[in-house]
């Protein structure tokens, strides 16, 4: 079925047009990107149960984006007379004009920047969802959530509490401007199952698994086969021993293949960055960044995940980016205002937490090339290395190009086998370009997960998606 | 909206609920250098309703919760209630109560977000530069919160307060190689003397970094943290008396049985608070409309007090719990000096450090750190630092000195024994 777009936005649509028109007589630029995104969260464990019909991107509300002088200002609402529509247009004319006059008062120059394009288009996307999260039967969603902790439990030898926690949004989202009328609906949904147990030194480890994807309620049926993974995830991680640090050759599963695209250089060509001069990636456009197995993409378009819109929220069209290309570094990524600065075309990047939060460049779907290579004949090539498994966190450094991403768990392998010893937890760091430098083998398979959110610094946290095949390369481990 | 929704849960036959209207008013500014990339104002307000069902006999409360949008109407309003109420019933905890405790009335002061923005405004303006460190970018985040509580046992309160965050990136150069250092300083309120002084410590990182050697391979090493990333040690402490990880069994954390085996070490007493001058959460009550009281979660070593929701809180004994956002962990028995004795990696940045508040784990990559042994000095970058917490607590010593990072109070300097140094040289 398609996901319908949402009835209270068609019905105010005429509403939000008045208001981009009537500013439009003071402004030499204006946009409106309307939200009205509804979803379910539903956990069970054994001692905590819990539902809300609120997800990480559930909203209703508006932000209107306006020009004047060489300045881009933005009002964000979500009270709305459709009654009243001049009541909104004066009230965002007052709250923008006191924010002026401070800037007056502390002589605060502007980044001068030009009016941003409007070329004519309109833009109807309905994508297809098995079921619609408003719709989903709870119970029955309960008894499965419920049925899968319990049999946890059973299956589970010496934990604590197993814990099913899952998601569902049907996003609505409408742009207008003078030119553009956008709108778009979408339903993404995520699970995850982790499992709680005390090691024989009382200290806790956590073995979890999910399931993520564009489409319904329906995808959650995919957390009965994780059920198994986490139940033989977890007696490795209770026995898993601390890892002697040092540089090792490692094969990353896709999950971490993921989160090294999305650390390394999904940040890293953020171009509000270029902006700000906050990226060491401007200065390399066209040079050597990574072996010549390297090729990464990265857009809305890449993958069917998500993260998979139509159009971004300033109203740009959703796209298909190559980032790297053979080792070489490309482009990056940009949202509608940091590409007009850099003259360079936007590439559907501009997200928003919500409507009440600023667009940046953000990642949807990053995502590297698979390659030639059986994960057999790469485990047979390590002489003493680790196979590094479950992300646990990732933090990004554009500007120096370091890397931190902490992994659940890493396999040794020594003299090309795996020999059944698991080290717990693992950081890996390193030096992005050495890390992609030394990528010298890519499986044929490829993985794309969107669990969980990504931030921007530690705020601004917007749904992702990243993968890619196994890896072989070189990093530290502690 | 509040009257409207109470006569709608009345109809449906519902008489146990929470509901809490948040309001926020906020202005934003963008810097890029220090002229103005954007600005931004963002007025909001936004019903969350909480349903709460009685089944089999009492026995158990189910629970629901939703948001209301101002702009929905009566019709929307009852079909989001009423599904809420139907959801409730699948939800099957044991029972609780919510709280039935009058609150006294609560004065808060007027929020005057423009005056606030612009003292921030003025006090970035303010910073020294020099050719060689500079502000590259600074992003101003100034809120009026106005939080409305009101269940059905009657419980009202209001609360109005001031929360305002600054992320501030600069910039040390020297020649063609340029640092960056990223801050994110949270507050009530703009401290204009304290926002300088962090900023300029920032610079003097940077600037520092520029002339960094990469980490020796040390193995293990005593390590001295000295900045806000020692906040994560002590939430730590916080996290292990959470009734949530206590009641799910994660925190293994008894009260009135010491925390750890201790030896040499200081033992930690942290005192939790309802209110913290210019902390960007200070507000007598929580959100489930208790009062919060002073209490200590860990005294002496000793664990004391759990603190968090109701339900948790009432499943583990403890009805006079609440929720906590302040936090204040006593000094130690010796200066800052006095714990510098031997060799010490002093450790003032990281790409992002953690404490795994259930594993324990200790985490982090090392972007500037100060390597003290054998009567030097050495700038050091790079690798990392691991532990666990399990096996630094009995030895770990802290300052007497404290320093405020927004809404801690930490000891200012906090010394870990023998954790895990991954080198790069």
């Amino acid at each position: 079925m398609k996901a319908p777009f949402s009835a209270y936005l068609n019905g105010i649509a005429p509403k939000m047009q008045e208001i981009v028109d009537a500013l439009g007589r003071d402004y030499d630029y204006v946009s409106l990107l309307s939200t009205d995104s509804v979803g379910f969260s539903v956990g069970m464990s054994q001692r905590n149960k819990s539902v809300t019909n609120e997800t990480m991107t559930t909203e209703r509300g508006a932000v209107v984006r306006v020009y004047r002088d060489g300045l881009y200002s933005e009002y964000a609402f979500n009270a709305f007379d459709p009654d009243d529509v001049g009541a909104t247009v004066q009230e965002l004319k007052t709250a923008l004009d006191r924010q002026l006059a401070v800037l007056k008062a502390t002589n605060t120059p502007v980044y001068t920047t030009g009016a941003l394009p409007d070329e004519p288009l309109e833009l109807f996307v309905e994508k297809e969802t098995g079921r619609l999260p408003e719709d989903e039967d709870i119970e029955s969603l309960v008894e499965l959530l419920q049925g899968l902790s319990d049999r946890g439990m059973e299956t589970i030898e010496g934990i604590v509490d197993c814990m099913v926690r899952t998601s569902s949004t049907h996003i609505s989202k409408m742009f207008v401007s003078k030119n553009r009328f956008l709108r778009q609906s979408y339903v993404y949904t995520e699970g995850m199952i982790a499992a709680f147990g005390p090691n024989e030194e009382g200290e806790m480890k956590i073995a979890s698994k999910g399931v993520s994807g564009l489409g319904g309620p329906e995808i959650l049926d995919g957390l009965e086969g994780k059920l198994a993974e986490v139940a033989k995830l977890m007696p490795e991680l209770l026995h898993s021993e601390r890892i002697v640090p040092g540089e090792y050759e490692i094969i990353t599963d896709p999950g971490i293949t993921g989160l090294i695209a999305h650390e390394a250089f999904g940040h890293g060509v953020e171009m509000d960055m270029f902006v700000k001069e906050r990226a060491l990636g401007a200065q390399y456009l066209g040079k050597r960044v990574g072996s010549d197995l390297v090729t990464m993409h990265e857009g809305a378009l890449c993958e069917e995940s998500v993260t998979a819109y139509a159009f971004d929220d300033e109203g740009t069209l959703a796209g298909d980016v190559t980032e790297i290309d053979r080792g070489i570094l490309v482009t990056g990524i940009s949202d509608a205002l940091s590409a007009l600065r850099l003259g360079t075309k936007p590439t559907g990047n501009g997200k928003r937490e919500n409507f009440a939060h600023k667009a940046y460049a953000r990642m949807t779907n990053t995502v590297f090339d698979s390659g030639t290579d059986s994960v057999e004949d790469m485990i047979a090539s390590v002489q003493h290395g680790y196979l590094l498994s479950g992300t646990q966190s990732g933090m990004e450094d554009p500007k120096h190009w370091g890397i931190q991403c902490i992994v659940a768990a890493g396999y040794e392998i020594k003299d090309g086998k795996l020999t059944g010893k698991v080290v717990s937890p693992v950081i890996m760091t390193g030096y992005v370009p050495d890390l992609l430098g030394n990528i010298s083998m890519a499986s044929t398979d490829r993985v794309v997960e969107g669990n969980g959110g990504c931030g921007k610094g530690y705020k601004e946290w917007v749904k992702v998606a990243d993968g890619g095949p196994y890896l072989k390369t070189k990093a530290r481990l502690g | 909206m509040f009257e409207q929704t109470k006569r709608i849960l009345k109809e449906i036959g519902c008489d146990t609920y929470e509901l809490t209207e948040v309001k926020k008013n906020v202005w934003e500014f963008y810097f890029i250098r220090h002229k103005l990339d954007q600005n931004r104002v963002v007025e909001t307000r936004e019903l969350e309703a909480t349903l709460y069902r009685p089944m089999e006999d009492g026995k158990l409360l189910g629970s629901a919760s939703g948001p209301i949008s101002p702009t929905a109407d009566e019709a929307e309003i009852k079909k989001a209630l009423e599904t809420l109420y139907y959801q409730a019933s699948f939800v099957k905890n044991p029972a609780y109560t919510l709280t039935d405790k009058p609150v006294p009335a609560i004065e808060s002061k007027p929020v005057d977000v423009a005056a606030i923005a612009k003292d921030f405004i003025e006090a970035m303006q303010a910073v020294p530069e020099t050719e060689t460190e500079r502000i590259n970018s600074y992003e101003i985040f100034v809120r009026e919160i106005t939080k409305t509580f009101e269940n059905s046992n009657g419980v009202t309160s209001v609360v109005t307060y001031p929360s305002s965050m600054i992320e501030v990136v600069v910039n040390a150069a020297k020649g063609d190689h340029e640092i960056e250092i990223y801050r994110n300083f949270t507050s009530g309120v703009c401290d204009r003397e304290k926002l300088t002084r962090d900023v300029a410590a920032a610079m003097r990182f940077g600037t520092d970094r520029l002339s960094a050697e990469p980490t020796p391979k040390l193995g293990t090493a005593d390590v001295i943290f000295s900045t806000d990333d020692a906040a994560e040690i002590y939430d730590y402490f916080a996290e292990r008396m959470n009734a949530q990880l206590q009641f799910m069994q994660l925190s293994d954390w008894t009260p009135g049985k010491p925390v750890a085996d201790y030896t040499t070490g200081d033992r930690v007493s942290l005192l939790a608070t309802p209110t913290l001058e210019n902390s960007s959460r200070s507000f007598p009550v929580d959100g489930e409309g208790a009062l919060i009281r002073e209490r200590y979660l860990v005294r002496d070593g000793v664990a004391e007090n759990v603190w968090g929701n109701r339900k948790t809180s009432q499943y583990l004994g403890a009805e006079d719990s609440s929720i906590v956002y302040n936090f204040v962990v006593s000094g130690g028995r010796e200066s800052a000096d006095a714990l510098h004795d031997g060799d010490y990696l002093e450790l003032v940045e990281f790409s992002d450090f953690q404490v795994d508040s259930i594993g324990g784990d200790i985490m982090g990559e090392i972007r500037l750190g100060y390597w003290h042994h054998d009567g030097k000095v050495e700038v050091i970058t790079g690798g990392s630092v691991s532990g666990r917490m399990q096996d630094v607590i009995p030895s770990m010593r802290f300052s007497a000195e404290t320093e405020q990072y927004d809404n801690y109070v930490i000891p200012k300097e906090t010394r870990l024994y023998g954790l895990t140094i991954t080198g790069v040289r």
